[in-house]
């Protein structure tokens, strides 16, 4: 897939804890960085679209090794008879943009990674609006990931072999349990062929919302 | 070892395994490798219709069999390959190769599996499979990796020939960013014996991809591609046998010879493809390669001046030998990425110094230079055991420098040379000294070619130093280097490299005699000039050169860096228009300011009242505003940056005028083993470093042995350490109780997202520090300062 022509600087501004409008030098040093980090990206996805059913150890994806378990998942993907299998990934460009960055000084390191991160999110956007296009009248819940809820962050390396990240994207899993390169997501999402509750992304069944630094300010990661 | 190739006939592989395990049941995620040991029959049965489609080499079904992926098995490496070796046998294939498939777990720095490591991983592998006729390493995208799996191939492989194929995107780069030159530039130097493409992409889109390979390699190249793309609705790939066959027509016309399928591919694709093949007589091919050096990403070839920067060496630099003893590698970064910015094609890279372990040091600078540029290095040191640890683990095709024209020097370096692929520079002096005639140089060139050239390292590998004299004490020699240099390039063919600085030492305006000299040099016939690339007048010396000489066509590069627009202006300085002051630097973030300031300050003052009187007062006050929310952490890290430039010019006064340093207690960072975030920990450290801690920073990833360790040899009151994910929060107690075992003097204070105050004293830290401001707070309080 194309990069995309720019990062979405006020979100990973956001990211990195900035209230109010960054001056003209914070300005400058974001665009320099925005640069390196857009020319060293190979952003790229795959994705299986599969049926499936609800068993008593939770979702099971047909045709592979894969089960999505606890209860959020499967609330997610009520009414939903088949579901996309996604896995984005910005590449190990994005590891080493923010490697070279760390090293020209830390706070260039710190607005690339933000930046990757916000990237990324824009990415798998793209990524979801691509395969939709593929299934015209079709209707989507929107993208859940392992980690989210009761969705147990273990089920990483299933997804990954379900959809061969490995050979078809170059992304792997570090012993413990870490997608690299760094800035990639794994999401499902519902697919349905009537109208499906779009939901909303929340923190009721965040696993992070007890110690979430956007909450103690009264903001949310995705706003 | 047996004659798999030969020039006159094709060699023909089998095509997909994955794809028929799955049209017999195996889900997507299943264990291939189970199969070998519980449907071994089902397996020679997909073998013998490979071979019976017209296969001459069958791949063990072990693509992915290594410890780690095996690991959930429950069964062994040896057990799953002995099986495998012993199914793909039953086939009567004439020949069984030991498929070996990437480690699925990515390399330092991206990942966290070591060299080391892999090679083990790897060894492994190859000694499991010691029946097979060959070894095949395949679907690889990272060149590291594949450089671990091919030495431990031809350390441990009994002479059997080795194969490896990578998987390349339209781009023409792998999943990591491996270039096509790169892969045949570091592959063909390490001695593989066929190389070549496999999976990603159909066979159409790898023409291209297969073309430039073919100009870079003179090895037999290897065609395995997918039958098509796959569709991510049904899972399958759209290619026709017939199709499949037609494709391969174009890569046996341009000259690959040995053939095959992967995903998608059945014994019909191979059948199609055998019978076509029948029609052909494969072609022989004469690349002409250049002379070239590279990473994984970036190819640079000398087919003209490229510039190698000098700088990482500690010869007659105080603060770059201080660095050293301190394993400062950030130093050590920041002058390669000035050198690269000044327009440095290629770095030199010497650590040497007597007090320090130089093989320790030389593999932590390859490892960390490589990690954050793609620029080739030159490894620069005089002790064989650091010059073989540094080709080990260097990614791509590095320069050796040097060797000499004495028979030690000739017995010990070139030998590492051959084995790891590398370039050289020769040196035009043996036991008598550097001879004083052209001729005598140009005679020592010689005999290190010939002595290259037996051992079969390639002519253009091989890059001769005439040696520049200084024109203050032999002036007559300067003419006498410059004409060897024309004859080594003339008469020998050869590339050649001068450190030119030395040309002026002793004399008045050292910049003016070094410059006219590059360029007398460079007419003569220099292609890689050792300079200070920082220095602008020389690095635009080499650019006017490559202008005139017409390497420069339409003079894009020198219109780029010195026509037109003018360098930015710079930052605007504040409205009092007269000079400002420190604080007030440090407070606006801005880094230069803060250095020159710093730098004129301490004409008149001493460094510790600059430290505690304007640095420290400056930092404190950001601090506040940050704690209040006034400013918010990118302005925070701003102040600190230009804080730390501060700082590092009152370094270098210290260490230029007397050994003391400013030093208010020593502190170990680490990001917990397992975890590979470290930015939280860096925005600690420097906050730390800027209030005069010497930080002792570990990175990241670092086992709970090496944060003891530390703790102990610096006898530190205090260890930071950090953590991002809900996965490595166990490692962050592990640490801290064998620090509570070990170093019971020691405190511990924690952070990162993920954890909470309560967290933080579950697992017995002292502290919890919500940023990295807390930390600062938390060390006064530890270290009572």
């Amino acid at each position: 897939m194309k990069t995309p022509q720019a990062v979405d600087l006020p979100q990973a501004f956001h990211f990195m804890g900035m209230r109010g409008e960054p001056d003209v030098r914070m300005w400058e040093t974001a665009k320099s960085c925005e640069q390196m980090l857009l020319a060293m990206v190979q952003p790229r996805f795959v994705y299986l679209v599969c049926p499936v059913t609800p068993a008593p150890e939770g979702i099971v994806c047909a045709g592979t090794t894969l089960i999505l378990r606890g209860k959020d998942i499967a609330a997610h993907l009520s009414g939903c008879s088949r579901a996309v299998l996604m896995c984005a990934t910005l590449s190990a460009g994005a590891d080493a943009a923010i490697r070279k960055a760390s090293a020209q000084d830390v706070l260039r390191g710190m607005m690339t990674d933000a930046m990757a991160s916000a990237l990324t999110e824009q990415v798998c956007d793209a990524a979801e609006r691509e395969i939709m296009d593929t299934m015209p009248g079709v209707y989507s819940t929107w993208r859940f990931s392992p980690g989210y809820g009761d969705l147990p962050l273990e089920t990483q390396g299933d997804f990954l072999r379900a959809v061969n990240a490995e050979k078809r994207l170059g992304v792997t899993l570090s012993e413990s349990g870490l997608c690299i390169p760094t800035k990639t997501v794994t999401a499902v999402f519902g697919l349905s062929e009537s109208p499906v509750s779009k939901g909303k992304r929340g923190c009721v069944i965040c696993s992070m919302a007890e110690h979430c630094p956007y909450r103690k300010q009264g903001g949310h990661c995705y706003d | 070892m047996i004659d798999i190739l030969n020039k006159d006939t094709f060699l023909i592989l089998d095509g997909g395994m994955g794809t028929m395990l799955q049209a017999m049941g195996l889900p997507l995620g299943g264990i291939p490798e189970l199969w070998n040991l519980e449907a071994p029959e089902k397996i020679t049965a997909i073998h013998k219709q490979y071979v019976d489609a017209g296969s001459d080499v069958v791949y063990t079904n072990t693509f992915g069999c290594n410890r780690l992926k095996m690991a959930r098995t429950g069964k062994s490496v040896q057990e799953l390959i002995a099986a495998a070796v012993r199914n793909a046998r039953n086939s009567g294939a004439k020949y069984v190769a030991l498929d070996i498939g990437p480690i699925g777990h990515m390399l330092e720095p991206t990942g966290t599996l070591k060299f080391e490591e892999a090679y083990d991983i790897f060894r492994e592998q190859i000694e499991a499979g010691a029946d097979a006729d060959l070894i095949v390493f395949e679907t690889m995208s990272d060149l590291l990796e594949v450089r671990a799996g091919l030495l431990a191939a031809r350390e441990h492989g009994g002479g059997r020939p080795v194969f490896v194929t990578m998987s390349f995107e339209e781009s023409g780069r792998t999943f990591t960013g491996c270039s096509i030159s790169a892969m045949a530039l570091t592959l063909e130097g390490l001695g593989a014996d066929a190389i070549g493409v496999n999976c990603s992409l159909g066979p159409e889109e790898l023409v291209p991809i297969v073309e430039e390979l073919c100009r870079w390699t003179t090895l037999p190249v290897i065609v395995k591609p997918n039958a098509g793309l796959p569709d991510p609705v049904t899972n399958t790939y759209n290619f026709t046998p017939e199709k499949f066959a037609a494709c391969i027509r174009p890569f046996a016309e341009m000259g690959a010879v040995v053939f095959g399928g992967c995903c998608g591919t059945t014994p019909a694709h191979i059948r199609a493809a055998a019978s076509l093949l029948k029609t052909l007589a494969p072609v022989e091919r004469h690349p002409q390669i250049p002379p070239a050096v590279c990473t994984a990403n970036q190819t640079v070839t000398i087919t003209e001046p490229r510039i190698i920067g000098e700088r990482i060496n500690p010869t007659g630099k105080k603060r770059f030998k201080q660095a050293l003893m301190e394993h400062d590698i950030d130093y050590i970064l920041n002058q390669a990425i000035q050198q690269i910015d000044a327009g440095a094609d290629i770095l030199d890279v010497n650590v040497g110094l007597p007090e320090i372990d130089e093989t320790e040091m030389m593999v932590s600078a390859v490892k960390a230079i490589q990690g954050i540029t793609d620029t080739p290095l030159q490894l620069d040191t005089t002790d064989p055991a650091a010059l073989e640890a540094g080709l080990r683990i260097y990614n791509g095709k590095p320069i050796v420098n040097s060797v000499n024209g004495e028979e030690e020097s000739l017995q010990t370096v070139l030998p590492l040379v051959k084995k790891y692929g590398a370039c050289v520079v020769g040196l035009t002096l043996d036991k008598g000294g550097i001879p004083k005639t052209a001729e005598g140089r140009f005679r020592i060139a010689k005999r290190i070619l010939d002595r290259a050239l037996s051992l079969g390292i390639r002519r253009e590998d091989v890059f001769i130093d005439c040696l520049t004299l200084t024109a203050s004490a032999e002036q007559e020699g300067v003419m006498e280097t410059l004409h060897a240099v024309e004859r080594v390039k003339k008469e020998l063919g050869l590339r050649t490299v001068l450190g030119v600085s030395n040309i002026s030492f002793g004399l008045p305006s050292r910049e003016l005699v070094t410059r006219n000299f590059l360029t007398m040099a460079l007419y003569a016939g220099l292609d890689l000039p050792i300079i200070n690339p920082n220095v602008e007048s020389m690095t635009a010396a080499v650019r006017t050169y490559k202008l005139l000489a017409n390497f420069d066509h339409n003079a894009v590069d020198f219109i780029a860096h010195y026509g037109g627009e003018q360098a930015a202006a710079p930052a605007p300085k504040p409205a009092s228009g007269g000079t400002m002051e420190l604080g007030a630097a440090i407070g606006a973030g801005l880094k230069s300011e803060a250095g020159t300031l710093t730098k004129a300050m301490l004409e008149t003052t001493e460094p510790m009242v600059i430290v505690n009187e304007h640095l420290i007062p400056a930092l404190d006050k950001a601090g506040a505003e940050f704690e209040k929310g006034k400013i918010f952490l990118p302005q925070l890290i701003s102040a600190a940056s230009a804080a730390q430039a501060a700082f590092e010019a009152i370094k270098a006064y210290l260490s230029a005028n007397s050994t003391e340093t400013v030093n208010r207690g020593t502190i170990v960072l680490a990001t917990v083993k397992g975890d590979i975030h470290d930015i939280g920990k860096n925005i600690v450290k420097i906050l730390l470093e800027n209030y005069g801690y010497q930080v002792i920073d570990l990175g990241k990833d670092v086992p709970y042995e090496a944060v003891v360790e530390a703790a102990e040899k610096y006898h530190a009151p205090l260890v930071g350490l950090s953590a991002l994910m809900t996965t490595t929060l166990p490692s962050m107690e592990g640490t801290i109780k064998l620090l509570n075992e070990r170093c019971p003097w020691c405190r511990t204070v924690v952070g990162g997202a993920v954890l909470t105050p309560d967290y933080a004293e579950a697992i017995g830290a002292d502290f919890y520090a919500k940023d990295a401001k807390e930390t600062v707070d938390i060390a006064k309080k530890v270290f009572q300062n």
